[in-house]
């Protein structure tokens, strides 16, 4: 029982140093400001772990009747970026707090996956059973779909498509592991799916470029293009075992742009290597089984949506986010969990994390 | 299957395409992005060294190399130029606009120095230097250009530098030749231009995504090029254009005990600095000129060699033993040839075979050529080396040309009749020699009887060559035939009547044989070959005039040749 917190605990830290390493790395020769950032990602690495202690041992049961709170308080705060937020690389993502800035958004993923997981483990009045068994379409797809698109369109009109994009990939994953019939969810993916190529007019132009860009980098090498090229010279240039730490050009002379954030694991590929980054994508996936694995030995219906809620959150954005690195994947604005600079990721990633390890510790309760 | 196996598997599958696509990236294209990577951040800045310098035979220097200074900025932020090009154009003098013009047409982009002034002079350039202490975009780059400190002396010998042309490059590029090298054209430049080309140095620095200079990572020196000495001898080189005065034609001058060039003329010439400032309107002046004076007249053009053929004719007739030296001919001024009248120049009456070389007597060489035929004429001519190339250093040689009656069979299928013989005898008609064949083969009866092999470089980077180049071809003639024509061609000179009487007036004894070859249509060439001292030669010379008019006016330029070189004790 002890055994999935000590091993999600320890990859999650190897991880979250290993994302330390390379911010310090991307960012030592720069001048000011820049020379502390590492300290900081250290502060909110010490934060993090202080709520994943917290909710490691907080029952996460409590959440099942703060839900709609935690809801209510989600949408309070993507509504506050709208009035109040900072705008920082043309995108109004952040709350500026006493000392930091805060993204709403990371924290409204997490929110959802609660919400979801709660409304799809309802049980029916009459008998036991799950009630999301005998949900209609409306019930079943359409009332939780307006519930996920409003924090989704309040986040893609940051703007900021990626984590938009990532509610709807975790709701409809979600869908597909309850009870819902797959005659709904796919009739919900068709209506998706078919209104997109309308849906490009609503896009915005650096959006549909960066779609067009994915499509081939090097109709734009020098501005759409140019962060997608220098990311895969920075992690092909890494060869087998890579330039060091500390060193490697492609990070360390600028050329890859968002080295600290998005790209980090470009910047972690080129001093680490093939070999290096091998392993931090087979540490990603331990951590993610790990979830997957208190999702099935746990009794309790909510406890395991959430469990698979919160390994699927974290599965779509490594992936994603290594994909983009890679150029298999259009550039969205996505952080790598864990390994990103940013207070908001590192904390909402760890408080899942304690929520997982919770889940586990407490799966016998009922 | 249940859904969450199928989810699983999914996760599976989705992180296998990351490992797929990481494996793509390193380990198949890694070297690909490898090197992506280093020309990002990996600029080259070239250091130049110096070509190697041309000496003559005393270690003189005929062409070197002057430092000049180009001054170039590293437009690292652009609104920052600005400031620093008028603190420039204040130190140079030169005005803003024009720099800025000069930096906008040169600019490629932040990382790459650009040129905005070049050649400036060491004054400034040090003032520069001191500005770079507070600006180090300022970048002062030194840069050896030929200089010719004589102008167009030597110019054909030496040859001339410039851009690489594309018939060069291809030919050269296994050699490490490379777009926009310079390289010699022509002469000495070009034939010695492997070891005259300096290797360029150059640092190769870091930078930033700005193009901004992070740091140093290596730094390899400019090789300066060899230095080539030349057999030439600049105070007779001098004195041999000053006498052919600006007159159409070519003077060589070579040691006969040996095969050095001591001096090699062609006019008209060119100024080698030209290709230097690369000043276009000169230089396709120099192309267009009908007079080409980029050939070189000594070694790439051939000309008849009119009377001078003579002593070929005289060798083979006294060798193959078709007359001796009580022989005699009368000479009334024509002579018929089958149904052909071929005249004299003159009428000389009765004349032995000394006379007749004295006086050029065409009816007396006309009867001895129709002696001894045209096939032994052509096969002497040949053994003097005539019609072949003499294998000399220089490029663009040409081999000139004797006929034969079998050449004329057939490429031109037609029969060889005496009257050719008499046309040969006399150097006309097909007969065509360079002037330096005419000084080699006037060695020959300066040195007893050897054909050199005539050279002009004497050592390259301080390696002596001349032992190596020293050729001699003994030729076993007679000493009887030799004494003969030696007697002759000393009476050309000494003969009152002879062709080049006025050289008897010199305090040295020259002997020697004129030639007037005739052009049809146009002026006459002048021909002069001969040796002096007599006694023990040290100096081989043929003046050889472009429609000069005659055998005369080429004596007349030996004669000032000579007297300047006795003057100043040459000899």
């Amino acid at each position: 029982m002890r055994n999935s917190f000590l091993k999600i605990l320890v990859l999650a830290l190897i991880i979250a140093i290993l994302g330390v390493l390379s911010i310090y790395s991307s960012t030592f020769q720069k001048e000011g400001a820049w020379q502390d950032i590492h300290l900081r990602q250290m502060l909110w690495l010490a934060i993090g772990l202080a709520c994943f202690f917290a909710m490691a041992n907080f029952n996460y049961r409590k959440l099942w009747d703060a839900n709609y709170f935690i809801y209510g308080v989600a949408l309070f705060f993507l509504l506050l970026v709208f009035g109040l937020g900072i705008i920082r690389l043309g995108a109004q993502r952040w709350l500026k707090f006493a000392w930091f800035n805060f993204q709403p958004s990371e924290f409204a993923k997490l929110a959802i996956i609660i919400f979801l997981a709660r409304y799809f483990s309802r049980k029916s009045v009459n008998d036991i059973s799950l009630s999301s068994g005998k949900f209609g379409i409306f019930r079943g797809i359409i009332l939780p779909f307006i519930f996920v698109a409003i924090p989704m369109f309040l986040i893609i009109e940051q703007p900021d498509l990626g984590s938009g994009l990532m509610l709807m990939l975790v709701f409809v994953c979600l869908l597909y592991l309850t009870n819902v019939r797959l005659r709904y969810i796919f009739t919900l993916l068709v209506t998706l799916i078919l209104p997109l190529p309308f849906l490009w007019h609503f896009l915005h132009d650096y959006q549909k470029q960066r779609l067009l860009v994915f499509l081939n980098p090097n109709i734009d090498p020098l501005g759409a293009g140019y962060t997608i090229i220098q990311s895969r010279i920075a992690i092909g240039s890494g060869g087998f075992w890579g330039r060091g730490w500390l060193s490697g050009t492609q990070s360390q002379l600028y050329f890859l742009p968002e080295s600290h954030t998005d790209f980090i694991f470009a910047t972690f590929s080129e001093q680490w290597g093939f070999l290096g980054s091998c392993l931090l994508i087979l540490m990603y996936y331990l951590i993610i089984r790990q979830g997957f694995i208190i999702a099935q030995r746990t009794q309790d219906a909510f406890g395991r949506l959430l469990a698979y809620g919160i390994s699927l959150l974290l599965a779509l954005q490594v992936f994603i986010n290594i994909a983009m690195n890679m150029g298999l994947a259009p550039v969205v604005g996505l952080p790598l969990p864990l390994m990103s600079y940013g207070g908001s990721s590192v904390l909402v990633t760890f408080i899942a994390l304690g929520i997982l390890v919770n889940i586990d510790r407490t799966r016998n309760v009922f | 299957m249940e859904r969450k196996n199928i989810l699983n598997l999914m996760v599976i599958l989705f992180f296998s395409i990351l490992l797929l696509g990481l494996f793509r990236l390193d380990i198949l294209q890694g070297a690909k992005f490898r090197k992506q990577s280093d020309s990002n951040c990996i600029r080259l800045i070239a250091q130049f060294g110096a070509r190697g310098d041309i000496l003559d035979r005393n270690g003189e220097v005929i062409v070197d190399s002057k430092i000049s200074y180009d001054v170039m900025i590293l437009p690292q932020e652009l609104s920052h130029v600005d400031q620093v090009i008028s603190r420039v154009s204040r130190i140079l003098g030169y005005s803003v606009n024009e720099l800025k013009t000069a930096f906008k047409k040169n600019y490629i982009s932040n990382s790459v120095p650009v040129t905005v002034a070049t050649n400036i002079d060491l004054k400034k350039a040090i003032m520069l230097g001191e500005y770079k202490v507070e600006e180090p975009s300022v970048i002062v780059q030194p840069k050896p250009l030929r200089h010719y400190p004589y102008g167009s002396l030597a110019a054909h010998t030496i040859g001339y530098v410039n851009q690489i042309d594309r018939w060069r490059l291809t030919k050269l590029e296994d050699y490490g030749y490379k777009t926009k090298d310079i390289v010699g054209f022509g002469g000495v430049e070009e034939k010695y231009d492997y070891y005259l080309r300096q290797e360029e140095g150059g640092l190769s620095v870091e930078v930033n995504h700005r193009g901004k200079f992070m740091r140093v990572l290596g730094f390899q020196a400019p090789v300066n090029g060899k230095d080539v000495q030349l057999t030439l001898d600049l105070r007779i080189q001098k004195i041999v254009e000053e006498s052919l005065n600006n007159k159409n034609g070519s003077v060589v001058m070579m040691n006969p005990q040996n095969g050095e060039i001591l001096a090699l003329a062609s006019y008209p010439n060119f100024n080698p600095s030209v290709f230097v400032n690369n000043r276009t309107s000169l230089i396709s002046g120099l192309f267009n000129n009908p007079d080409a004076p980029l050939i070189n007249r000594a070694i790439s053009s051939s000309y008849p060699p009119a009377s001078v053929f003579k002593l070929i004719v005289s060798i083979a007739a006294l060798e193959l033993k078709k007359i001796n030296t009580s022989t005699n001919y009368l000479c009334q001024g024509s002579t018929m040839v089958g149904a052909r009248r071929f005249s004299c120049w003159d009428v000389h009456g009765t004349e032995d075979i000394f006379q007749a070389i004295a006086h050029s007597c065409d009816v007396f060489f006309y009867k001895v050529g129709l002696l001894v035929g045209p096939q032994n004429i052509h096969d002497y001519a040949q053994r003097l080396g005539f019609g072949k190339n003499v294998g000399f250093e220089l490029p663009y040689e040409t081999a000139g040309f004797i006929p034969s009656p079998l050449w004329r069979k057939l490429n031109k299928f037609k029969s060889w009749y005496d009257g050719d013989t008499a046309n040969l005898t006399i150097g006309q008609g097909d007969c065509l020699v360079t002037p330096l064949q005419a000084t080699n083969m006037t060695a020959v009866f300066a040195n007893g009887g050897y054909l050199l092999n005539p050279y002009i470089v004497k050592s390259v980077g301080g390696l002596d060559f001349s032992a190596k180049k020293k050729k001699f071809t003994a030729l076993n003639l007679k000493k009887n035939t030799l004494a003969v024509i030696l007697k002759g061609m000393r009476r050309v000179v000494t003969d009152s009547n002879g062709t080049a009487n006025i050289l008897s007036t010199l305090p040295v004894a020259v002997a020697g044989k004129t030639g007037t070859a005739q052009v049809s249509g146009k002026i006459n060439h002048g021909w002069f070959v001969g040796f002096f001292p007599f006694e023990k030669p040290k100096y081989v010379i043929c003046v050889f005039l472009e429609h000069g008019g005659s055998g005369h006016a080429a004596v007349a330029v030996t004669k000032q040749i000579i007297e300047a070189m006795s003057q100043q004790k040459l000899i």
